[in-house]
């Protein structure tokens, strides 16, 4: 186990600095740059060039990219043309709130998306199957933004339950998270739905029923465990998804996050708050993978046979 | 009881009364108001050096001039200025007892280093025309110029002209502004979360407020916040629920929404903006001038105010802000609405008529592109042009562009006309839309004509005093209306939504916007 995770870190280096590079290109070939951002009324032509100069935006572009992987791999995100703070304080201020707002709707998603899952496949073919998969499809067809702005309505506007938007306290989460997580929740659902299913038309079920253990013990102890495998990978992908997605639900409730930092940095051309963040997500991405497939090799021994 | 234990009883009494009174008068109040959508997401409070400021940097500095909605300039830090007869040198005397929020001495002296601060930032153009700051004894600050600068009271009482503590933004370096910002304004910076929050505590020790402020110090709300809310729809439901207490800016679209709601009142002051029409004059059929003075006298203002902004805010019918003495142009440049004239011109033009009510000139149909940003506004008000110019026989294609591309598509110059707007009030925004040597953007239309060049440089550099400078601007303005490079449209007020069951604002609002002289009056009710 530990020599196949120290060969997939090692095999993320080469990812790392390929997806860096498609970063770095994307991000300047988008028409624009920061100056005009930061280009006020009453200034010339001649601030222009001197604010370009200032921030190294004259520099030919493969100079201006080794400047900055250079800087990045020495733990230096650079700074932020317009803010003109390190990228890294504020990524370091909108990364808590990010993780703790993906995080917690992840398991959300996850935890009421796997119950939902095995209820529905215990009761196949009936009503109540038909419902929960009906219901987690339409949680996750609605928009997210309007989701949020329904719950909202429902629960701050109505019901006086939670504030309407912002980052202070317990409560402030609870609708983001929910927003987020109804969304989420149907994949997990389905994926677990089948994977129960299937997992139970095994020969090692058959036995375990003639050998009189109880349905449900084997159901929970036995076959959940097989149908998990396939759900550990949809969720370790959905990490990097969970992260950068949140940016409409941070904007209608007013959170500060990575997806609002990224957003507000793109319409600035902001190129180094860009090129920072969208790292941070493509590493979610490639760390999340990873964690899957380590979870799926400790979970499944045919895949730590296969490693070997 | 003897008669000197009475003295003392009474004397004590005295006392006690005595200090009851004159202890300041501290309101344990908050209030949390929600920022304007354009000031969301300000970096820092660092105003010497940065591009975007918001209502904070009003609260946490003092400014030595400050404005006033009818445009009149009066009192800040400074009480007093004169300027010399021929604009070479001006003399300001600065208020005594005013102190940083670190209890630095605000004097002549730390006003000259802050002024000199600006030369090597972004803002520097603020203070260009400064020749030579002096500190003359602890009160009186004179600047000698390097040419005469009219224009220099109104961006000494711009946003960005808040005095800072030099002490504090030399010792804080990058982190001034965000860790701390330190002012002599009535309220102190306490935390600021970028693209969060900024929360402000009372400064007690504010005793000068402004001219422009009844309650010249401490303000009565003891805290505020500031609150960056980027969805409008979020703001409001905030507003409606009691989460927060005002919105800076209210769109006009939820004004009626507003207005059902028996515990928020709805404000309004007068606008900075104008919502207008470039109009490519490089670029055929508008590099013909009857054709771009018909399009402009195609636009039914009228209808605009009344189907798009439901009646709220005024017609425009020259380039700058009504409130604004420049903009008193002869009644012969105004650009109003009259489509007879409209389809004479372009008869004239030699675009006729068609049978399919398209207008064409030797076989080419006169047809047009308008652009405009991907905002629900501005695409409702581009499509009632677009109507309003089919009425003409003019036929046109709308295309949207991201508010964040759109200025790189206007320096392409492939525009022929544009539905946009800009948030000003000087004069000098006539300069940076119609200079010849700003092509594609912010010049839009491409305008760069020689007598409006003469008439440009003398308005902006050639103005001895302000009754000149307001008379070249005119002029100025006046020629390029009657170029026709743009027809103006329309012009928003400033909408503020509150909640009356939690603030009381005062009678008359003074300032171009809510600001210290609106928060020192303001409190809110227990």
């Amino acid at each position: 186990m530990l020599g196949y995770t120290l060969r997939r870190l090692v095999l993320l280096i080469p990812v790392f600095l390929a997806v860096s590079v498609i970063i770095f290109a994307i991000i300047h070939l988008i028409p624009g740059d920061p100056v005009d951002s930061l280009m006020k009324v009453g200034s010339g032509p001649e601030q222009r060039a001197i604010i370009t100069a200032r921030y190294g935006l004259d520099r030919p572009l493969y100079e201006q990219y080794f400047i900055w992987l250079g800087k990045l791999l020495s733990g230096d995100l650079g700074t932020a043309i317009v803010a003109k703070r390190p990228v890294l304080d504020l990524v370091l201020q909108a990364l808590p709130h990010s993780l703790a707002l993906s995080g917690l709707a992840l398991l959300f998603s996850t935890v009421l998306g796997i119950g939902l899952g095995v209820v529905a496949a215990l009761n196949r073919d009936t009503l109540l199957d038909q419902t929960i998969m009906g219901g987690v499809l339409l949680g996750s067809t609605v928009p997210s933004f309007w989701l949020g702005l329904l719950l909202i309505l429902a629960f701050s506007v109505q019901l006086g339950w939670f504030p309407v938007s912002g980052a202070r306290g317990w409560s402030s989460i609870v609708l983001p998270v929910l927003t987020i997580g109804l969304g989420g929740m149907a994949l997990v659902a389905r994926v677990t739905r089948v994977a129960m299913i299937e997992a139970s038309q095994r020969d090692f079920v058959m036995l375990l029923h003639a050998k009189g253990m109880p349905p449900m013990r084997i159901q929970l102890r036995h076959v959940l465990r097989h149908a998990l495998i396939p759900v550990v990978t949809i969720l370790s992908l959905r990490i990097g998804w969970v992260l950068g997605g949140a940016v409409t639900v941070e904007v209608v409730f007013a959170r500060p996050g990575l997806g609002t930092l990224l957003i507000k940095a793109l319409n600035q051309h902001d190129y180094p708050v860009v090129q920072a963040a969208l790292l941070m997500l493509a590493m979610a991405v490639m760390l999340g993978t990873l964690l899957g497939d380590i979870l799926q090799a400790a979970m499944d021994p045919r895949v730590r046979a296969a490693m070997q | 009881m003897t008669i000197s234990f009475r003295k003392a009883v009474l004397a004590s009494g005295v006392s006690l009364v005595a200090l009851i009174l004159a202890a300041p008068m501290v309101f344990a109040q908050d209030a949390i108001f929600v920022l304007q959508q354009d000031e969301v997401g300000v970096p820092t409070y660092n105003i010497v050096a940065t591009g975007n400021t918001n209502v904070g940097a009003l609260l946490i500095y003092d400014t030595l001039t400050v404005q006033d909605a009818d445009q009149s300039f009066h009192p800040g830090l400074a009480s007093s200025w004169v300027e010399a007869p021929d604009g070479m040198s001006w003399e300001f005397t600065l208020k005594t007892g005013v102190k940083f929020h670190n209890g630095e001495p605000f004097n002549a002296a730390a006003a000259a280093v802050w002024l000199a601060l600006y030369a090597a930032t972004d803002n520097s153009y603020m203070t260009a025309s400064i020749e030579k700051i002096e500190a003359v004894g602890e009160s009186t600050l004179k600047l000698s110029m390097k040419n005469p600068d009219p224009n220099l009271l109104y961006n000494l009482s711009s946003s960005f002209m808040g005095v800072v503590e030099p002490k504090a933004f030399a010792a804080l370096g990058e982190n001034y502004g965000v860790t701390e910002a330190v002012g002599t304004g009535p309220y102190r910076m306490e935390s600021f979360t970028i693209g969060s929050e900024t929360v402000l505590v009372r400064n007690d020790e504010y005793t000068w407020g402004s001219a422009l402020a009844a309650n010249k110090g401490p303000a009565k709300i003891a805290k505020i916040t500031l609150r960056e809310i980027p969805e409008e729809s979020t703001a409001f439901l905030e507003l409606k629920t009691g989460g927060v207490d005002m919105l800076l800016g209210v769109p006009t679209d939820f004004l009626t929404e507003l207005a059902k709601e028996p515990n928020i009142v709805s404000l309004t002051l007068p606008g900075q903006e104008v919502v207008y029409m470039p109009f490519n004059v490089t670029k055929a059929p508008f590099d013909d001038i009857n054709v771009r003075h018909a399009a402009a006298l195609a636009v039914n203002q009228q209808e605009i105010l009344d189907s798009v902004y439901g009646g709220v805010g005024s017609v425009a019918n020259q380039f700058l802000i009504s409130a604004l003495p420049e903009s008193k142009v002869a009644p012969e440049y105004l650009i109003s609405y009259d489509p007879v004239k409209a389809a004479a011109l372009l008869d004239e033009a030699g675009w006729k008529m068609g049978a399919d009510g398209v207008r064409a000139k030797d076989g080419v149909p006169l047809s047009v592109t308008l652009w405009t940003q991907s905002d629900s506004v501005f695409r409702r008000l581009t499509e009632v042009v677009q109507a309003e110019f089919k009425a003409v026989g003019i036929a046109s294609e709308i295309t949207t562009f991201d508010s964040s591309m759109i200025r790189d598509q206007y320096k392409t110059g492939e525009q022929q006309a544009a539905v946009r707007s800009y948030y000003w009030n000087n004069a000098d925004i006539v300069d940076l839309f119609f200079g010849g040597d700003r092509l594609g953007y912010p010049n839009v239309s491409m305008f760069n004509d020689p007598k409006a060049e003469e008439l440009r440089v003398k308005a902006m550099s050639g103005s001895a005093n302000g009754a000149e400078r307001i008379t070249n601007f005119i002029a100025y303005h006046e020629y390029v209306l009657s170029q026709f490079p743009m027809a103006p449209i329309y012009q928003p007020v400033q909408n503020i939504g509150y909640n009356k069951d939690r603030l009381v604002l005062p009678a008359e609002i003074h300032g171009t916007r809510i600001g210290a002289a609106t928060v020192l009056d303001m409190t809110v009710t227990e």
